[in-house]
């Protein structure tokens, strides 16, 4: 199995949640034995945002980060264990809801593809980029 | 100057009530300033009699009735002349662009001046009863036309108060004429030298009281008041409060202090009670009135009260202060009304509690509320406005004679401050309602009038003897009692030597 | 994140949820139509779009100002000319305006804006020195920006992190640091600060207050000014498109780093740092929604308040004192911040503006007033792209199908106009146009 980055590039519709992990600087940390549990947008997601958002995040790593970490939960937790909770702390600190089951949500996303295992941790992904509040 | 100068000042507003239904053309503004023209003229003629005392006209009319055109001006009618020649321009001007049926409506206000002016100029008893009766036809005409919507009630307690009060001044003056044990005349001269048994002087000083006093008005005699300053047009409350029942308290001093001193004096503790009761009921009824227009006229009797404190008092210097307060009142009740009548036009209501705010600067009507705030301060008393001369005069020469009476008069014009407040609180103050606030704002032609009389309470304010210096000798002369003694004063009187002050009052001017 | 609108085809189909019975819900189908609070008439639009205009314009100078104070005045005990900002910070280059800006959303200039320049050199009375403008007031009313700042720092918690942040211990120290550093040499200042160290704690935390709004506002006069000229140009087609072009632009700054930095000489002491990720969304424009247009505080001058007899409420998050409650009746009296804006917004309104207050009302005697309720009204309108964005952030599209998804938005949007229930909320008011 590969890790988390692996697999996100490996699955080639993740461009630009790499290379905003890139320039976040949380490669390496998502590279680490972890576990995480990771809510991945697809490009799609990133492209729906408003023009500019996306290149603001960029050019100021530390709050790109902050919104990244957002995704990222401690710990590996598959779908199963996700629902039995109606809330997860993120990295970031605020609370990630989820909100329904079938079909599965995360906050105001959907859950297009869950469960994916990688050896750091589970990859789900989502349609929506998710923002904190 | 000629004696003929004093036809002038009674042929100038006649002219005009006669020329103006007869003007063409349905100019309502043309037909204002017509009128105030006429009313300024008879101002500046008036002015002129004062710097150049004219001689008194004496043209026999109707020798069989004694009825004489006996016209005069002394110290104490030249003042009053020259205030109703005022108030009657300024009220005139304060009247609307688009008065209703102007024609009527200025000849009424001019007639009430030719009344007023009449009465307050003749030198024979009978030609001031007609001329006192004159007053009460265009007065109750202007309030039944053009009154509130209760103008109808309005207009029948004034003619009925009006009446009773001009039947019992005419029984009064017909008594004091035929009683006369020296023959029958109704000259002030002879009326000044009258010999009257004492039961004739009380019969006849019962019934001027009650003209008299329901003409200024005084408790118990004022049912007519707040209704009728409640529900007339503004330009005839100005005149009426102004002018008109200024001819009460002109009466009571000219007939009263002046014919009849004795009964007068033995009396007047009972007209200072009145008096006394007056301002207290006055001022404590202004404060719990829920309309501008019902407070000030309770205002109004409240400072009748202190008028005839002063004249119970008639030592000489509460006579000057009740001169004083004639004029004082005269000025500050027409800027009230006029103030109200602004408020009235901008807003549609004299409520207090539908109005507040009245103050903002952007919305409301600052100015108007300015020039109120000022009038509402001078009518309290504040030193530097006409108001404190006046009642510091009426208090002081009162005391003597009356501290208790005083006294309260004092407490009650206390009181004067609280409706001021009140209502300056109420109105000026407080939110103004964005979704009401919808008029514009007062312009300069309507500001004007109570912009006049503004300046005038401010500066006679500030050079009192602008009030007091027209009638000081006359009133000295009038006076029953002396300041020092009180105790002494009745039997001190000495109706003679007031009786012949009276007759040949000089005219003294304001230095 | 959900797309900001919905298309004109959705907006047709059926709704899949019943009618809301809120008391606001012909503002809330409008809102779930893609809508502003404000309805959309022309005059609403050539309304707030003159208004942005008009307030852009001070606020060029409120943020530089803002920015020279937290940056520069610091914790001068004397701050006699804190209101006179440096060149430097006059000439100091927007961040989304000019060439050198990264994210360009203003096609202006970067440098102070040249009818702000010239006001603060002629004002209302003629040209002389810049002492005698300001203490004749014939200036920008700074005291306004400060009442803001004010308001946000005392309502503080109203989400975000910033204000959690000036209670930790990384924060003490690079205050410590940057007391020190601003005191070097003053040992009087430094002594007060051993005997009363909490003291300057919260005047720093003021600053950071001053840097946090500075950097917000920085953003919005570009924004403004776009709109202004989008407009002159025929962009804008009703009030929903100037809306949704703040919801952009929202989303497209929301990244913009808030910190505080202090020059002590060259010295550069970061007491916030960049790197704590703070964000202009999250720790400036939310709580600055919530404590100016929302709450702020009870101001003297239209009306006296009580506190014992409850006139006020004893809980902060139940104020309504803002922009959106406000009787914007101006008296004149006691420093009310509003009246300070709008004889701010005042000198630069544009003529289309000024046209339309010379129709009604009083004309000219009382623009003040119509400009206050036209700053009412734009401001439902950026509080409606407020409450667009948070809807796009965390809710779903207007025309998503899943009804259960529209019945989240449903209760968001009803939720929002909850605070519209009280008396004092002019929503009402707005949505006629006799309202001025």
């Amino acid at each position: 199995m590969a890790n988390i980055i692996e697999t996100a590039k490996a699955a080639g519709c993740f461009t630009t949640l790499l290379t905003a992990v890139e320039v976040a600087g949380l490669t390496s940390a998502l590279e680490s034995p972890g576990p995480f549990t990771v809510f991945a947008p697809v490009d799609d997601a990133f492209a729906a945002l408003p023009p500019g958002t996306v290149q603001t995040l960029v050019d100021n790593p530390p709050q790109l980060a902050r919104i990244l970490k957002f995704h990222v939960l401690a710990g590996a937790h598959r779908r199963a264990e996700l629902v039995d909770q109606p809330e997860w702390t993120s990295l970031e600190g605020a609370p990630v809801a989820i909100r329904r089951a079938e079909p599965f949500e995360v906050k105001n996303a959907t859950v297009v593809s869950a469960d994916v295992e990688c050896d750091n941790g589970v990859v789900h992904v989502i349609n929506r980029v998710i923002l904190p509040g | 100057m000629p004696s003929s100068i004093l036809l002038l000042l009674l042929a100038l507003p006649i002219a005009a009530t006669l020329l103006l239904p007869v003007l063409p053309g349905e100019h309502s503004v043309r037909l204002r300033n017509l009128a105030a023209l006429a009313c300024g003229a008879q101002l500046l003629v008036a002015l002129a009699c004062w710097r150049l005392p004219p001689t008194d006209l004496h043209v026999a009319w109707l020798p069989k009735l004694k009825l004489a055109l006996d016209l005069g001006l002394d110290g104490l009618s030249l003042p009053l002349v020259v205030l109703t020649a005022l108030l009657s321009t300024l009220a005139i001007l304060s009247a609307p662009d688009d008065q209703s049926r102007p024609r009527l409506f200025y000849s009424l206000l001019l007639a009430t001046n030719v009344g007023v002016v009449g009465a307050f100029m003749a030198r024979n008893a009978l030609l001031f009863v007609l001329a006192f009766e004159l007053v009460l036809i265009p007065a109750t005409l202007l309030v039944a036309t053009w009154g509130g919507p209760r103008k109808a009630g309005a207009a029948i307690r004034y003619l009925v108060y009006g009446s009773v009060s001009g039947l019992s001044l005419l029984g009064g003056v017909l008594a004091l004429g035929w009683f006369n044990s020296n023959g029958v005349s109704f000259s002030y001269e002879d009326l000044a030298h009258a010999s009257l048994t004492p039961s004739a002087q009380a019969w006849i000083l019962a019934l001027l009281l009650l003209g008299f006093g329901l003409k200024l008005p005084i408790v118990p005699l004022h049912g007519w008041q707040p209704f009728t300053y409640a529900q007339a047009p503004i330009p005839a409350v100005m005149l009426l409060g102004g002018a008109v029942s200024k001819l009460g308290a002109y009466g009571l001093l000219r007939f009263g202090v002046g014919f009849l001193p004795d009964t007068w004096a033995a009396w007047s503790p009972w007209i200072a009670a009145a008096g006394a009761v007056s301002a207290v009921y006055g001022a404590l009824n202004a404060i719990a009135q829920a309309d501008i227009r019902r407070l000030m006229a309770y205002s109004s009797l409240g400072h009748m009260g202190l008028l005839v404190l002063a004249l119970a008092a008639a030592t000489p210097l509460s006579l000057q202060g009740a001169m004083a307060q004639i004029l004082a009142h005269g000025m500050i009740v027409a800027l009230l009304f006029a103030c109200v009548g602004l408020i009235e036009r901008k807003t549609g209501s004299s409520s207090i509690p539908e109005l507040s705010g009245l103050l903002n600067p952007l919305r409301g009507l600052p100015f108007t509320m300015g020039m109120l705030l000022l009038a509402l301060m001078a009518a309290a008393g504040i030193p530097g406005l006409v108001g404190f001369p006046a009642e510091l005069i009426v208090f002081e020469g009162s005391w003597v004679a009356f501290p208790r009476a005083t006294l309260i008069c004092l407490i009650a014009s206390g009181f004067t401050a609280v409706y001021a407040i009140r209502l300056f609180n109420r109105v000026g103050f407080g939110r103004l309602d964005n979704a009401k606030a919808n008029w514009s704002a007062t312009r300069w032609p309507e500001r004007a009038p109570a912009l006049v009389l503004t300046l005038l309470v401010v500066v006679c304010g500030l050079w009192p003897k602008a009030i007091t210096g027209w009638s000081e000798a006359t009133t000295a002369s009038l006076a029953l009692r002396t300041a020092t003694f009180p105790t002494q004063m009745a039997s001190v009187s000495t109706p003679d030597t007031a009786v012949q002050a009276i007759a040949s009052a000089p005219l003294l001017l304001p230095s | 994140m959900t797309p900001p609108t919905a298309t004109a085809e959705d907006l047709r189909q059926a709704p899949s949820i019943p009618p809301s019975q809120h008391r606001w819900a012909e503002v809330i189908h409008r809102l779930e139509a893609g809508g502003s609070m404000l309805p959309d008439t022309p005059e609403n639009l050539k309304q707030i779009i003159g208004i942005y205009k008009a307030y852009a314009v001070p606020m060029d100078f409120y943020w530089r100002d803002l920015l020279y104070i937290a940056e520069r005045v610091f914790l001068n005990p004397l701050p006699a000319f804190k209101y006179f900002p440096s060149q430097e910070y006059l000439d100091l280059p927007n961040s989304y305006a000019g060439d050198q800006s990264k994210l360009r959303i203003w096609r202006g200039g970067e440098k102070a804006h040249p009818e702000l320049l010239e006001f603060m050199a002629r004002g209302e009375t003629g040209t002389m020195p810049k002492l005698l403008h300001h203490l004749w007031h014939d200036r920008i009313n700074m005291e306004f920006a400060e009442a803001c700042m004010q308001a946000m720092l005392w309502h503080q918690g109203m989400g975000g992190r910033f204000y959690d942040y000036l209670e930790t211990e990384a924060y003490r120290a690079n205050a410590d640091r940057a007391i020190k550093a601003y005191f070097r040499g003053n040992p009087a200042m430094l002594a007060l600060y051993r005997l009363f160290p909490e003291m300057f704690m919260e005047q720093v935390k003021q600053m950071s207050y001053y840097a946090n709004l500075g950097l917000f506002w920085e953003v919005m006069a570009p924004v403004f000014f776009e709109m202004s000229d989008i407009y002159d140009e025929g962009g804008f087609k009703g009030v929903p498109d100037a809306m949704n072009f703040l919801v952009n632009g929202i989303f497209a700054v929301a990244g913009r780093p808030i910190y505080h930095h202090v020059y002590v000489g060259d010295e550069c002491i970061e007491v916030i740092p960049k790197s704590e990720g703070f964000t202009w969304l999250y720790e400036a424009a939310l709580p600055y929604v919530e404590a100016v247009f929302y709450r702020t505080a009870p101001f003297r001058g239209t009306k006296s308040y009580n506190a014992q007899a409850q006139q006020v409420p004893a809980n902060q998050a139940d104020f309504h004192y803002g922009i959106l409650y406000a009787d914007v009746f101006p008296v004149g009296s006691a420093g009310i911040p509003p009246t300070l804006l709008m004889q701010d917004m005042l000198h630069f309104l544009p003529p289309y503006l000024k046209e339309i207050y010379r129709q009604h009302r009083r004309g000219e005697e009382d623009q003040l007033i119509q400009l206050g309720i036209t700053f009412q009204r734009s401001m439902y309108n950026v509080t409606s792209a407020v409450i667009q964005a948070l809807r796009c952030a965390l809710l779903y599209p207007l025309d998503d199908p899943d009804p259960e998804h529209l019945m989240a938005n449903r209760r968001f949007f009803e939720a929002q106009m909850d605070r519209f229930l009280r008396p004092e909320a002019r929503l009402g008011d707005i949505q006629a146009q006799e309202y001025r």
